[in-house]
């Protein structure tokens, strides 16, 4: 047992709860955008799962990491634009539209990559990683926390970024208004269909972020229903976070924890039910909503289609 | 009374039918939850399919990539379109089969509920191939420079739970001090590739140099895992799949593969369909009809493969036994129990 608690096993179990909560944290924050905004956005697991065909197409076809990215994004948002005219300009139901949203994104990308990848199956190369001088040598955490792809560090930066829009800018002000009270939104003369209609479009490209680095950094490849559920769970850790983003920082991070926690336990052979242990993470998050989400509100215009002139 | 005669015949009438429908099988149809085209559990249910098909003389459907979720709506399409036999190629699917084979008379076949088989109706093919990892566990102890060895799986359905159990035990009969470590990725993981390359990283990182993995999708992400890391000892890490043959792809770390052969269970089944004993037993695979096999790679040198064999025939000829272990308490066992490395 003591050979199992080496350096580089906690290193490996601290990078995977890093590389298992960042699409989650990227997915939580695009939902409390879209949440904030009034709009319940149940397709985010279709938007991260065409952000991880993108991400892979074109990071395979072009050899770039980045624009790889890009493509994340691009794929994210294009299951973004049909939520945006179905739901917020023709006020058909966002749940159900977000649900359909998903299947059709896991069948039409398991289509293209049945036409494409079915037959090779190829991988990317490593992803360079940035390191930080100093801290990147700290033992255990240092190569697992600071010598980290950029996009790693770019997504911690989109947490500060969105709280300080959220709380410091008209933005932030206008975003909260449109799910709070979209009418007072309108009379002020902002465009409420149009505000959404952004947001929604924002959700989409950090999902397809997230998505695209599930592929790219976390497995190499792409495969058909590889988001397994990441999408649901970021929802969870946006209604959980309260509009906060770093909630949703925490929040991601924890689970991806408990993920490591959960593989700890069972590679040093821990006698408890597998299911048990499998329960950990999402155990801890439910723990989390009922203890921190007591006091959460979400907008009172959440999921409610809004109509100028409408009662 | 003369009600009853007249239903005793129709009854009968019915039946005539039904054994006629039997013998006149044109049709079978299977489904798979992920690609037809994995290298692995949905490509050998595909493939086996369509070679059991050819040799019998029926058409086969194929409804490949249908996901995890509701598949009645396809089962009642297929049974609509003909299909004489539906093989529910998921252990997610093994609830729905039946009851819309019941609903339209069609039998079925499912996976990991041996428990389930109905005569004329439903049965199973939980296979195993439980001999065929034995094998890859001597492999994997005689080919291991670190003195330890990993399992990771993306669930634990029955088949697996035999094979991961089987893989310990050749590992253990191999090198009594080797070190087993072993790690499910998830609930039902199958598609999780990210999951997979997580995990297999960690045990990695825990010492182990060959992974025995076992995973539709979210073995890629072990393949991945596998060609990006090193062992601890700076050495190579070796991979070891199951069910498919993955050497089209492999970039030089495939040790192996527990290649299963589903074309005689299928064979097997248009068979007892056409008999009209369909349901009366369920079906399975073994080393000895060449239905299992381990896969010989480059990276395994030939006295290694030839010591291999031998172990293959004392399996087959009886002097070796490898008992199947379907749950995952004995395998949780198995691994646990088994002593740390000097």
């Amino acid at each position: 047992m003591s050979t199992l608690f080496t350096e580089p096993f906690f290193t490996a179990l601290v990078l995977g709860a890093l590389t298992a909560g960042l699409p989650l944290l990227l997915a939580g924050l695009g939902e409390q955008i879209s949440e904030k905004a009034g709009v319940l956005n149940i397709g985010i697991e279709g938007m991260m799962l065409a952000g991880a065909y993108g991400g892979f197409l074109v990071a395979y076809h072009t050899g770039s990491i980045w624009l790889g990215y890009l493509g994340g994004a691009l794929g994210g948002m294009a299951v973004a634009t049909p939520m945006a005219v179905l739901c917020i300009r023709l006020g058909l139901s966002q749940i159900v539209i977000g649900m359909a949203l998903t299947l059709g994104a896991e069948g039409t990308t398991a289509l293209l990559h049945h036409f494409q990848f079915a037959q090779s199956y190829p991988r990317l190369p490593a992803v360079a990683t940035l390191a930080i001088p100093g801290l990147s040598a700290i033992p255990v955490i240092g190569p697992a926390l600071f010598d980290r792809p950029p996009i790693v560090y770019l997504a911690i930066l989109a947490v500060f970024l969105t709280a300080y829009v959220f709380r410091s800018t008209h933005l932030g002000l206008a975003l909260q208004a449109a799910g709070d009270k979209p009418e007072a939104l309108d009379a002020a003369g902002v465009d409420v269909v149009r505000l959404r209609s952004l947001a929604v479009l924002a959700t989409g490209c950090l999902a397809g972020v997230g998505g695209a680095f599930m592929a790219e950094v976390g497995a190499g490849i792409f495969v058909p229903f590889m988001t397994n559920g990441a999408g649901f769970i970021g929802i969870v850790l946006a209604m959980q976070a309260r509009g906060r983003p770093f909630g949703v920082l925490w929040g991601a991070l924890l689970f991806g924890a408990c993920l490591s926690a959960a593989t700890a336990l069972q590679v040093a052979g821990v006698s408890i039910p597998t299911d048990v242990v499998q329960m950990l993470p999402f155990v801890a998050v439910l723990a989390v909503l009922v203890l921190l989400g007591r006091k959460a509100s979400l907008p009172p215009a959440l999921g409610v289609h809004y109509v100028r002139g409408g009662r | 009374m003369r009600n009853i005669v007249r239903w005793g015949v129709a009854l009968a009438v019915l039946g005539m039918v039904s054994f006629a429908q039997a013998a006149e099988l044109k049709s079978i149809a299977i489904l798979t939850p992920e690609p037809g085209t994995d290298y692995g559990w949905n490509q050998q249910g595909v493939a086996a399919a369509k070679a059991a098909g050819a040799a019998a003389g029926v058409e086969v459907l194929i409804a490949d990539n249908l996901g995890y979720g509701d598949v009645r709506p396809t089962l009642r399409e297929l049974a609509q379109d003909g299909a004489g036999l539906l093989i529910a190629h998921a252990s997610g699917y093994n609830t729905a089969a039946p009851e819309i084979g019941a609903e339209m008379k069609v039998p079925v076949a499912i996976v990991d509920m041996p428990s389930a088989r109905k005569p004329g109706a439903v049965a199973d093919y939980t296979a195993s191939g439980h001999e065929g990892a034995y094998l890859a566990g001597r492999l994997a102890a005689k080919m291991s420079t670190t003195g330890t060895v990993g399992i990771v799986v993306s669930g634990e359905p029955p088949s697996w739970n035999a094979q991961s159990s089987a893989f310990a035990e050749g590992a253990r009969a191999e090198k009594p001090g080797i070190t087993v470590r072993y790690a499910v990725i998830g609930p039902a993981a199958y598609s999780d590739a990210a999951g997979g390359k997580r995990v297999t990283e960690a045990l990695i990182a825990a010492g182990a140099d060959i992974i025995f993995g076992q995973g539709n999708g979210s073995s890629f992400g072990m393949l991945q895992a596998v060609e990006t890391a090193k062992a601890t000892n700076g050495g190579k890490v070796y991979f070891i799949d199951v069910i498919g043959d993955k050497t089209a792809i492999d970039r030089g770390n495939l040790l192996s593969s527990v290649v299963w052969n589903l074309t005689p269970v299928y064979s097997a089944m248009i068979a007892d369909v056409r008999a009209g004993t369909y349901g009366s037993r369920n079906y399975d695979i073994n080393l000895a009809d060449g239905s299992v096999a381990l896969l010989k790679t480059a990276h395994i040198p030939d006295e290694v493969w030839a010591q291999i064999e031998a172990l293959k025939k004392d399996i087959v000829d009886g002097r070796i036994k490898v008992t199947a272990h379907y749950d995952a308490d004995t395998v949780h066992k198995l691994v646990t129990q088994l002593p740390a490395a000097p």
